[in-house]
């Protein structure tokens, strides 16, 4: 009898010559991707893990059913309501923009296991497709239960549903990574650099804090996913390794747009978290101690091992990791009836170790808040309207995300003119990104130039109620109402308009 | 004619979309600017407007220096 080793490539490398038809009529250079190689330079292509399907199956059946245990041990809406809330808010706002991304990245997965230049890596993206419909399922189950509890937590299923600016972002970033990248330059953007960098944010980092927090369900949760996506991200390494082999410059360039793209993304929604949303006293490390320790160090090895340089605009991300995530989440909150969760505001105890945390920006971004304070000082708790804004924000014409970029002093926002048309980014990687190929972006309407249009409203409650698919009930507010201790002792002039 | 202009506050966080009219004045693009930023940044007396690195006049109306839809402006409130 053969041992496993020896029959598992019978069954995984199943490669074989065509007689009535091409190479390049079945795996077509537009879907599957350049460099064009033959199958001969691939016919090596293989990862670290080996599973055959038996063991798949076997391992998830596991798996699923250790999930399920925990559901029922600590999944009730009683748990959840006994933990704070600035962390069930940042559970809303992961829960949120999770699921529909998980299976949009089923369709990349599924394309790379009929596109994927070897047999091998098309087993290994059938199996992503797998993981990644069951990561479309774990949050949609678990959230469930609680949407008779809170409403918010719906946009667990409605976000990517509806034309909220934030959710307009997020599609953008999927719809071009998961849904239309061809295999290769998915296993690099996804594979590679989202799920072997960025990923271990959340399933490292945030795993970490929520069983500080007491989150027992939110652990497993993002450990069960961990699990598998430490699998299948094992796609990007051997096909990146390729690409650098044949054409190193596009090696570098995917490497570089992936990375900012997924920076902007992923500062959001775990910056907002670690920084912000998990109570003070849980806090272990911040948001960018947890990017040095994962993408500084360990992903820069990486880079490094197969044979690419940092991106070119290091400097201005080394930069971004000390303002980018506050730039957005002050501004945020000033604009919280927007989106579908509510914001915590930092106290004196939470900015004294804001500033500590980051002593290079910290002093630019407070009087931001003392500013806020003043206002909810001079309003009393309640008047929710008072530490709003109500003029339209802009966006970034490539990553559709607010115009955060730089710092209080010195926005970076560039602007571009391109025919008839103006552009705006929040940054020069993303007028980068967009000049390197402006035909996959140009046509694409922000927020703000939607309105002009007339295509959205510009009313701004009929923009949250038609547009952004919020009602008063769902709508973001202060955690607190503004009633905060530290706040009381105040003399409260009545606000006017 | 209203023409909608993307704004950046010096000591603000995030950019803003202002509608001034062509007949506006460079001050009222500061003006209006703070006063749409004053939840995050108080609002200062004077302030300064810049159009592609070069100040301009305040009294100058936005058609007369030449501001076009979706151009950026850049306010630099004055020290007190």
């Amino acid at each position: 009898m053969l041992k496993r080793e020896q029959w598992l490539d019978l069954a995984r490398k199943l490669d074989w010559e065509y007689s009535y038809v091409s190479e390049k009529e079945i795996f077509p250079e537009p879907v599957s991707g350049r460099p064009w190689l033959p199958h001969k330079d691939w016919k090596d292509w293989d990862e670290p893990y080996r599973t055959s399907y038996a063991e798949y199956v076997s391992t998830q059946h596991a798996k699923d059913a250790s999930v399920r245990a925990v559901q029922e041990a600590v999944g009730r809406p009683e748990d959840f309501q006994t933990l704070d809330p600035a962390w069930l808010n940042g559970l809303k706002l992961h829960a949120a923009t999770l699921p529909l991304a998980e299976f949009a990245a089923v369709i990349g997965n599924l394309r790379a296991a009929r596109f994927g230049r070897d047999s091998a890596w098309r087993t290994m993206a059938t199996f992503g497709a797998l993981d990644e419909t069951r990561h479309t399922h774990i949050p949609l189950l678990l959230m469930h239960d609680l949407v008779r509890w809170n409403p918010q937590f719906d946009w667990t299923h409605k976000f990517f549903h509806t034309n909220n600016w934030v959710a307009i972002a997020a599609r953008h970033l999927v719809d071009e990574m998961l849904l239309t990248s061809n295999p290769i330059e998915f296993a690099v953007a996804t594979n590679f650099v989202f799920e072997t960098g960025f990923t271990n944010l959340q399933f490292v980092g945030l795993s970490s804090l929520a069983r500080r927090v007491g989150d027992r369900m939110f652990e497993k949760m993002v450990q069960s996913i961990q699990t598998d996506e430490a699998r299948h991200a094992q796609i990007g390494p051997p096909v990146l390794r390729k690409i650098v082999e044949h054409d190193r410059e596009y090696a570098q360039y995917l490497l570089d747009k992936w990375f900012w793209r997924t920076w902007l993304f992923f500062s959001v929604v775990t910056g907002f978290s670690m920084d912000y949303l998990t109570p003070l006293r849980h806090r272990t490390q911040s948001f960018k101690e947890f990017m040095e320790e994962w993408i500084l160090d360990q992903f820069l090895r990486t880079v490094d091992e197969l044979g690419l340089h940092k991106p070119w605009y290091w400097d201005r991300f080394l930069s971004a990791l000390d303002n980018y995530h506050h730039m957005v989440y002050v501004s945020a909150y000033t604009y919280r009836a927007t989106v579908w969760f509510d914001f915590a505001m930092p106290g004196p105890e939470e900015r004294r170790w804001l500033r500590e945390k980051y002593p290079k920006s910290w002093d630019q971004i407070d009087p931001v808040w003392e500013r806020i304070a003043e206002r909810w000082k001079r309003s009393g708790p309640g008047v929710e309207w008072y530490t709003q804004g109500g003029t339209p924000v802009t966006f970034c014409d490539l990553c559709q995300l607010v115009l955060c970029g730089g710092t209080p002093r010195e926005n970076t926002a560039r602007t571009l003119r391109r025919g008839d048309r103006s552009y705006i980014f929040c940054s020069e990687p993303c007028l980068w990104i967009f000049e390197k190929e402006p035909d996959r972006y140009a046509g694409h309407k922000d927020v703000v130039k939607r309105i002009l249009a007339g295509d959205a409203p510009a009313n701004l409650v009929e923009l949250l109620r038609k547009y952004f698919m919020l009602t008063q009930d769902m709508w973001g507010k202060d955690m607190a109402g503004g009633k905060y201790p530290w706040l009381e002792d105040a003399p409260r002039p009545v606000p006017t308009p | 004619m209203l023409v909608p202009l993307y704004g950046f506050l010096r000591g603000d966080t995030i950019g803003l979309l202002v509608l001034v009219h062509e007949t506006d004045t460079v001050r009222e693009i500061g003006r209006k600017l703070q006063e749409a930023a004053a939840v995050r940044v108080a609002p200062k007396p004077g302030a300064e407007v810049y159009f592609r690195g070069s100040l301009l006049s305040p009294d100058l109306t936005v058609g007369e220096v030449g501001l076009q839809a979706l151009e950026r402006v850049d306010v630099i409130p004055k020290e007190e």
